[in-house]
């Protein structure tokens, strides 16, 4: 019954939700092109703002710095998700009924509850301001996840995989490679786009551990736009430059981050 | 860790590798031992371990210490002292820490309240009417949860500014009087800060929704639409308890984020003005790095793991019951 004007008001309502969303960001990105140092919108766009924002703000060693740590945390970060998926998903664990609890009470555990510890600690064995202990931590930090992720993977395979994978008379980690890359890269891609996101848009484990050269680039920016709370123009520009690579990622892989998050959320 | 290798005792081949192939194999004839099992989940427990030790390290074992640090009094140099529960007593008789729960509690209507009420409000509009562009819709409503947390900090500075495009928009329409520096104001920088998280949090509930509502039978709904139920009413009977499980969830989630605000707040307004929309993540980080009250810190963190804990049980008790 009136299903047409009540198809026509969902749509009403829905756009004017999606434009109140967008309105931050369309100021922003009108703020990063203007040559006015308020942001103030203009039809002059100045593409140069990035460049100098790039330049002043020295996000090439910042971002470098990022990268790293992201391109590290992913890749080993997916290899102990394998390792630990295929083992509680498909060999079994010597304790599992007490280990996996343990694992998945991980999910909940916030960085706030062990930084304390965690910097004073690594402060005495000289992993503060120090790459690989923030490595160290967001790998630690992306056990849970990571095993719980790729143990659903392992257990929704069907049985015939592993029979043929076992025709090849091959090991426990021949096995694993030849079953996981056939089968399981949809699961993996998405775990890849999860940790990437997280491990770049991280800043509280970056504020409190690295400093100076060190700076992952959300640091970088939080500094720089104390620095040009005047240049409006440049610190929009700052910003996006920060958040696109996830931004680019988001818009390509939409499904895979959403269904990620949502299994995340939900644990079964 | 050693682990005896009762596979050669019991004069089996040993190595680690034939025993997950017998598992595999065996279990395809049904014919699965135990002595086969035991073997393959040692070597299971190989597999985990390096994930396991990662984990151990850097999450339970400062977790743990966690508990230990916050008896003692620690300004992270000189030698510290045993206190025993000051540090806790401290946080909720202390003015300032003690008002960060109330903060806590403004931050939990925009945290989680909104968020699910708009949620369930657009879940509904876009299950509702399986019509051509609601990806586009779902895609905008998810994009703040990809930002990068400073970022949106950046953008809600922006907008809350005092040249900035809310109070330009206000001067437009004639409404002056209303514009202000939202964020440096005693009574709205709070609110002005949790309308923030609103706009983060309240995609990620309509996705979480969108994905429960897929999953409830459409038998119900045409059940509803034969009694002559309306959208509102069919919402209430029908969606409504079917999301039983997806509101538990995101009540969990978004209430822990607003007791673990921290980004958002320490970029736009670092607790300020006074202390006006300081968190306990906040305060954590001001007493473990600021000004170093390492213990008290502790304190606070276990606090926040304990009321996030607490907050998770009765939620899925109060879902589950029945």
């Amino acid at each position: 019954m009136s299903s047409r004007s009540e198809k026509l008001w969902n749509y009403v309502i829905l756009t004017v939700m999606a434009l109140i969303v967008l309105w931050p960001v369309g100021t922003f990105l009108a703020a990063s092109l203007s040559p006015d140092r308020a942001g103030r919108p203009s039809s002059d766009l100045q593409w140069g703002n990035f460049v100098t924002a790039w330049n002043d703000a020295e996000f090439a060693r910042s971002m470098t710095v990022s990268l790293i740590i992201t391109v590290v945390v992913v890749v080993v970060g997916v290899l102990l998700a394998l390792l630990g998926g295929y083992a509680f998903g498909v060999l079994g664990v010597v304790g599992e009924r007490f280990l996996f609890p343990v694992i998945l009470l991980g999910m909940m555990v916030s960085l706030e509850v062990i930084i304390v510890p965690l910097y004073y600690q690594f402060r005495t064995i000289g992993l503060t301001n120090n790459l690989f202990g923030v490595m160290l931590i967001h790998l630690g930090m992306g056990v849970p996840f990571g095993v719980f992720w790729m143990r659903a993977a392992f257990r929704a395979l069907p049985r015939a995989v592993f029979e043929s994978a076992e025709l090849d008379g091959a090991g426990p980690l021949r096995m694993l490679w030849s079953i996981a890359v056939p089968n399981l890269m949809p699961a993996v891609y998405t775990l890849i786009l999860l940790s990437f996101m997280w491990t770049w848009n991280d800043y509280f484990l970056s504020l409190v551990f690295l400093h100076g050269d060190n700076q992952t680039a959300t640091v970088a920016l939080g500094v720089f736009q104390g620095k040009f709370v005047t240049q409006i123009n440049l610190m929009a520009a700052g910003g996006l430059i920060v958040a696109a690579p996830v931004l680019i990622l988001y818009v390509i892989f939409q499904r895979k981050f959403i269904s990620g998050m949502l299994a995340g959320a939900i644990k079964e | 860790m050693a682990i005896p290798d009762l596979g050669v005792a019991a004069g089996r081949p040993a190595s680690g590798d034939t025993a997950a192939t017998e598992l595999i194999v065996t279990g395809g004839k049904r014919r699965r031992t135990s002595r086969a099992r035991r073997r393959s989940r040692r070597v299971g427990l190989l597999f985990a371990l390096p994930g396991l030790a990662l984990y151990a390290g850097v999450v339970l074992w400062p977790m743990v210490q966690s508990i230990q640090y916050s008896f003692y009094k620690w300004d992270g140099v000189s030698a510290s002292v045993w206190v025993g529960f000051q540090n806790y007593v401290n946080f909720f008789t202390d003015p300032v820490l003690r008002s960060t729960l109330g903060n806590v509690l403004v931050l939990l209507v925009f945290f989680a309240v909104l968020p699910i009420a708009l949620g369930l409000f657009s879940a509904a509009l876009i299950t509702r009417s399986r019509q051509p562009g609601m990806a586009v819709y779902r895609w905008i409503f998810f994009l703040p949860q990809v930002l990068t947390s400073v970022v949106t900090a950046l953008l809600f500075k922006r907008m809350y500014a005092p040249e900035g495009p809310i109070n330009e928009a206000l001067r437009a329409v004639g409404l002056d009087a209303l514009a202000k520096n939202w964020l440096g104001d005693f009574t709205w920088a709070l609110p002005a800060v949790g309308l923030i998280g609103t706009w983060v949090t309240f995609g990620f509930c309509m996705v979480l929704f969108i994905s429960g509502a897929s999953s409830i039978s459409t038998d119900l709904y045409e059940a509803a639409r034969m009694d002559g139920a309306g959208p509102i009413r069919e919402f209430v009977s029908v969606t409504l308890p079917g999301l039983r499980g997806q509101i538990a969830v995101a009540l969990t989630l978004t209430i822990t984020a607003a007791l673990r605000a921290f980004d958002l707040i320490w970029i736009t307004t670092r607790g300020g003005p006074g202390t006006s929309t300081q968190t306990p993540a906040v305060a954590l980080y001001k007493a473990a790095f600021v000004n170093p009250n390492v213990g008290q810190a502790a304190a606070i963190g276990v606090v926040m793991a304990m009321l996030c804990l607490a907050i998770a049980l009765i939620i899925t008790r109060i879902s589950e019951r029945e």
